[in-house]
């Protein structure tokens, strides 16, 4: 009996450390000038293999880019993750940095969700969405 | 048994050196997602921010509007109609900042308006600035257009569960014709429930 409690107050002690000291991940996916979308850079290997970028679109609101990207939930599995874009201008420069907030997305299981937004200024002309777990 | 002992000795040992080894500051992201508790946050001012002013300078008669020419906005103060202390002039802060940095429209600053002829009675009065140089009295730009909104919220709790709603509006009117050009509006619903601990 008491050989069970301390193996459950142990076994509690190690699930506490690790979810205490979980770390963020972020997986950064680029929309090119044709529309074709690939992962530029992650670290999050399960966001890289449960999502995916179904389509993008690029428009214009006058001199303002506007974008649209469906994110397709490829796991079997409920998802719950944030997002947020980033403004490229020609010289890949980012601009307007931190200018948008992280913005929390739950998509179900094999759903796809569209995600908008429109560029802070007319100098932007390529985009990023980054994905955090 | 000495060796079950042992280990969870070891582990509530890492447990204290890894996540309570005293007071520890850190920066964080800005732009991060705030859920410290159900009321107005960071990320609730921020997603309001970035929604109205993504809604405003893409609604086609406004695209259509600032195509050639940049109108001037006067902010007018959002009026705060939850049960909460909310800076609001903080959020048209954020929004015209944004507005400004689009490059789509102008604004005229009226919390600035007793420091701007403070220091134009000093350059015309003092008679220490060049006459010639002095910002003449008459010359500004009178504003074409009022920015304004509400922020209301509805709250309801129960034994375990709280639910918090905004609905923040902002319109756009021209002050000569009194037309309301543009109106946006931003939803927030936040749900917090007491952990096991609180109860």
């Amino acid at each position: 009996m008491r050989r069970n409690l301390v193996r459950v107050v142990s076994g509690a002690m190690l699930l506490g450390l690790l979810s205490a000291c979980a770390v963020n991940e972020t997986a950064t996916v680029q929309v090119g000038e044709d529309g074709t979308t690939k992962i530029i850079e992650s670290n999050s290997g399960f966001l890289a293999a449960s999502l995916s970028i179904a389509d993008s679109k690029v428009g214009s609101a006058g001199d303002l880019m506007k974008v649209q990207a469906t994110i397709q939930n490829q796991s079997r599995s409920d998802l719950n993750f944030r997002y947020k874009f980033k403004w490229l201008d020609n010289d890949g420069f980012e601009i307007a940095i931190d200018g948008r907030p992280w913005t929390p997305l739950s998509i179900t299981a094999y759903e796809s969700k569209s995600v908008q937004a429109i560029a802070p200024n007319p100098t932007a002309k390529a985009f990023k969405i980054l994905v955090q777990d | 048994m000495k060796v079950t002992k042992l280990f969870a000795v070891v582990m509530a040992a890492l447990l204290l050196t890894a996540c309570a080894n005293g007071p520890k500051i850190s920066y964080g992201d800005a732009t991060a997602v705030e859920t410290t508790t159900t009321g107005f946050g960071s990320t609730d001012l921020q997603s309001i921010a970035a929604t109205l002013v993504d809604d405003l300078v893409s609604f086609p008669p406004i695209v259509q509007m600032t195509a050639a020419r940049r109108p001037v906005v006067f902010v007018d103060k959002i009026k705060n109609k939850t049960t909460e202390h909310i800076d609001t002039e903080s959020i048209t802060d954020t929004v015209q900042t944004k507005l400004l940095k689009s490059g789509k429209f102008r604004f005229v600053d009226m919390t600035a308006v007793r420091a701007v002829q403070e220091q134009m009675q000093f350059q015309m009065d003092s008679g220490m600035v060049d006459p010639s140089k002095a910002a003449a009295f008459g010359k500004q730009t009178g504003a074409e257009f009022m920015l304004y909104g509400n922020m209301s919220s509805i709250v309801k709790r129960n034994d375990s569960t709280k639910d918090v709603y905004y609905k923040f509006t902002m319109k756009l009117v021209n002050l000569e014709s009194g037309i309301m050009e543009w109106a946006g509006e931003k939803e927030i619903r936040k749900s917090g429930e007491k952990s096991f601990f609180s109860l």
